[in-house]
């Protein structure tokens, strides 16, 4: 199952680093990931999309826990298409 | 003044008197600054150790701990303690220096990438890249470290940033005030239901209620809903010592009665905790007929390993009240009480030699009102919390979550300097002790009068507990008979001790130990193959313990 999470994060050295390491840690798997300054350019808006079986709520509680994110919703859920 | 200067003019802000450290070249700077503070600083002998007392102290006092270490390996020593109080949600605020940004990025000498390995073992972490973020960079790390769940913040400040000049005022209560805890009691109305219609309910309490401050809301929701409660590791001293329904410690080495009951409860409290394995056994079948109420100060806690029927978030001071109902389950009151009776501990153990438990129970029954423990990991800290009594969890400092071997002796030193009018108390084991033992040279330098228990089996217990068990009585590199003589080892550090063998030699040996005005080690040789009972075998259900007369 792929799940999209549109993130607002603060551009600071070691915000994408901690998403991907909670990411990881927590047993998910990164399907894709995007990034775009904002025209501020303090904050990144963020597309993380990321696969796995485990219940989605299990990565967002604890992303949302990380300080320089600022808004994280989940965009939807689709499931993985498979390729032979 | 210089960005060092600055670092500790902050520090006072938030009240800091007392910092552990090694220092190094990367930070110097700070050093230098330090020599001229009224902030004590107290020398560790390895940043672990300096870390560890830190936590220490954050935890007997309830205040944030600081520890500071240089760039490289110095940060790096820093990792295990942080880690350690990530898992165990204390609030400690780490200080590197780190090389010059001209050089950063080069594998310059004693550069590594300490914000990079801060990830995964702290709350929060900052590089400091300028002078002018400093001060709000540090302010920031102390409001994180004690806001909601608390928990290790680390910055890292190059050398540069510490030499530069900045024109700074300290500003008089520059100090964020605490954020107010987002409480939510939509869900209080459920809980006060479940409660009234059980016939079985149970409370499990956890660290969480003792660090929010809500021993006394504690205590009001037993009397005004009376029903059994066990409590974690982290959690002992935190149910009044004359509370009869109170069963003791469940999980892995919990009490029997502990896990028999909560096996049996219908509803299940949870407070502050967050089932733990160690805690829950085999997840699948842990107390199956319960309904489950969570409350925590963490929304990443409610149904990450159990599902909670009523789910309530925020400050425990004001979820307790909100709960209070009344409940009526005199029968299961009677039924609980019965096992606690029924599987009380015994301390008749034949023969001539120590026997732990029961020598614990001594030290706890002579150690003088408001005294902190503080343990390693292992046989010893089981015994502790199976055989030692705490009337509050600041005076029971264990590693939980991270279960780290070394914690004892630094913990122990920060304590102390936390709360100098208290006796405070290391009870170790042979192989953790020698972890990190160069801290006796720290309680040399500074008098510190702590007193040492070695719980000497000449075995790493624990291991060799589940090798005797599960791994056929292979024992692989558990064998520690070689150990060094440990009064010999005390001496010196010119620590007095006193090696004992026979049961009969304790009463008087602990009357000496609290007697002599400064540190002592007493050193306590038991029987290698004494074990810790009862013990919930890997991927068991809790009523499934092993006891001694089973195996």
């Amino acid at each position: 199952m792929n799940h999209v999470l549109n993130i607002t994060a603060t551009n600071t050295p070691a915000v994408v680093e901690r998403l991907l390491q909670v990411t990881r840690y927590r047993g998910y798997e990164l399907a894709g990931l995007q990034l775009t300054p904002r025209s501020d350019a303090k904050s990144l808006n963020i597309t993380l999309t990321v696969s796995g079986d485990k219940p989605i709520h299990l990565l967002t509680s604890q992303l949302h826990k990380l300080y320089d994110i600022q808004q994280l919703e989940l965009a939807g859920s689709e499931l993985a298409v498979l390729s032979a | 003044m210089k960005g060092a200067e600055l670092v500790l003019q902050v520090l006072q802000q938030h009240g800091v008197d007392t910092i552990f450290g090694y220092p190094g070249g990367a930070i110097m700077p700070i050093y230098d600054a330090l020599y001229q503070s009224d902030i004590k600083h107290y020398l560790c002998r390895h940043e672990q150790g300096g870390a560890f007392s830190a936590i220490g102290y954050a935890r007997a006092s309830g205040k944030v701990g600081v520890c500071m270490a240089t760039s490289g390996p110095g940060a790096t020593n820093l990792i295990t303690s942080l880690a350690d109080a990530m898992l165990d949600s204390v609030a400690v605020v780490a200080i590197t220096g780190q090389v010059s940004q001209a050089v950063m990025g080069t594998d310059a000498f004693q550069e590594i990438d300490v914000l990079g390995l801060s990830l995964a073992v702290t709350k929060h972490s900052f590089m400091v890249r300028s002078v002018d973020e400093l001060a709000a960079t540090l302010h920031e790390a102390f409001a994180i470290a004690q806001s909601g769940r608390p928990g290790p913040v680390l910055v890292d400040i190059p050398k540069d940033v510490q030499l530069a000049d900045i024109d700074y005022q300290a500003e008089f209560n520059a100090a964020q005030p605490a954020a107010p805890i987002y409480t939510s009691l939509a869900n209080a109305a459920k809980a006060r239901s479940l409660i009234a219609a059980a016939q079985k309910p149970m409370a499990y309490i956890g660290g969480g209620v003792h660090m929010a401050g809500a021993m006394h809301q504690l205590q009001q929701f037993l009397a005004a809903n009376p029903m059994p409660s066990v409590t974690t590791l982290k959690a002992m001293g935190s149910v009044a010592k004359d509370n009869e329904y109170y069963l003791g410690m469940l999980g892995m080495h919990g009490t029997q009665a502990a896990n028999l009951a909560v096996q049996q409860c219908d509803l299940l409290i949870c407070l502050g905790a967050r089932f733990d394995d160690r805690v829950t056994g085999n997840l699948q079948k842990f107390a199956p007929q319960a309904k489950v109420i969570h409350v925590d100060i963490d929304p990443a806690e409610i149904n990450k390993v159990r599902f909670a029927n009523v789910a309530l978030l925020g400050d425990m001071k004001q979820i307790l009240p909100a709960m209070t109902v009344g409940t009526n389950c005199a029968d299961w009151l009677a039924q609980c009480a019965q096992l606690k009776q029924q599987y009380g501990w015994r301390y008749d153990h034949p023969g001539e030699r120590i026997y732990a438990p029961l020598m614990l129970k001594q030290l706890s029954e002579r150690m003088p009102d408001n005294s902190v423990v503080c343990c390693d990991v292992g046989q010893h800290q089981m015994w502790v919390a199976q055989h030692m009594r705490f009337s509050s969890p600041r005076n029971h400092l264990s590693s939980g979550g991270l279960g780290t071997m070394g914690f004892g002796l630094p913990a122990a030193i920060g304590a102390k300097l936390a709360r100098p009018q208290d006796t405070v108390i290391t009870v170790s084991g042979d192989g953790s002790f020698m972890m990190n033992v160069q801290e006796l040279a720290t309680i040399k330098r500074f008098r510190l009068p702590v007193k040492i228990v070695i719980v000497d089996n000449q075995r790493l217990g624990m291991v060799k507990q589940w090798q005797q068990l599960f791994f056929n009585e292979r024992y692989s590199e558990t064998d520690l008979s070689d150990n060094p003589d440990f009064v010999a080892l005390a001496a010196a550090f010119a620590i007095p001790g006193h090696c004992i063998t026979r049961k009969d030699e304790v009463e008087s040996a602990l009357e000496a130990m609290f007697t002599w005005p400064g540190p002592y080690l007493l050193h306590v040789c038991i029987d290698d193959k004494d074990n810790v009972w009862p013990l919930v075998p890997p991927g068991a259900a809790n009523e499934e313990m092993i006891t001694e007369a089973k195996a």
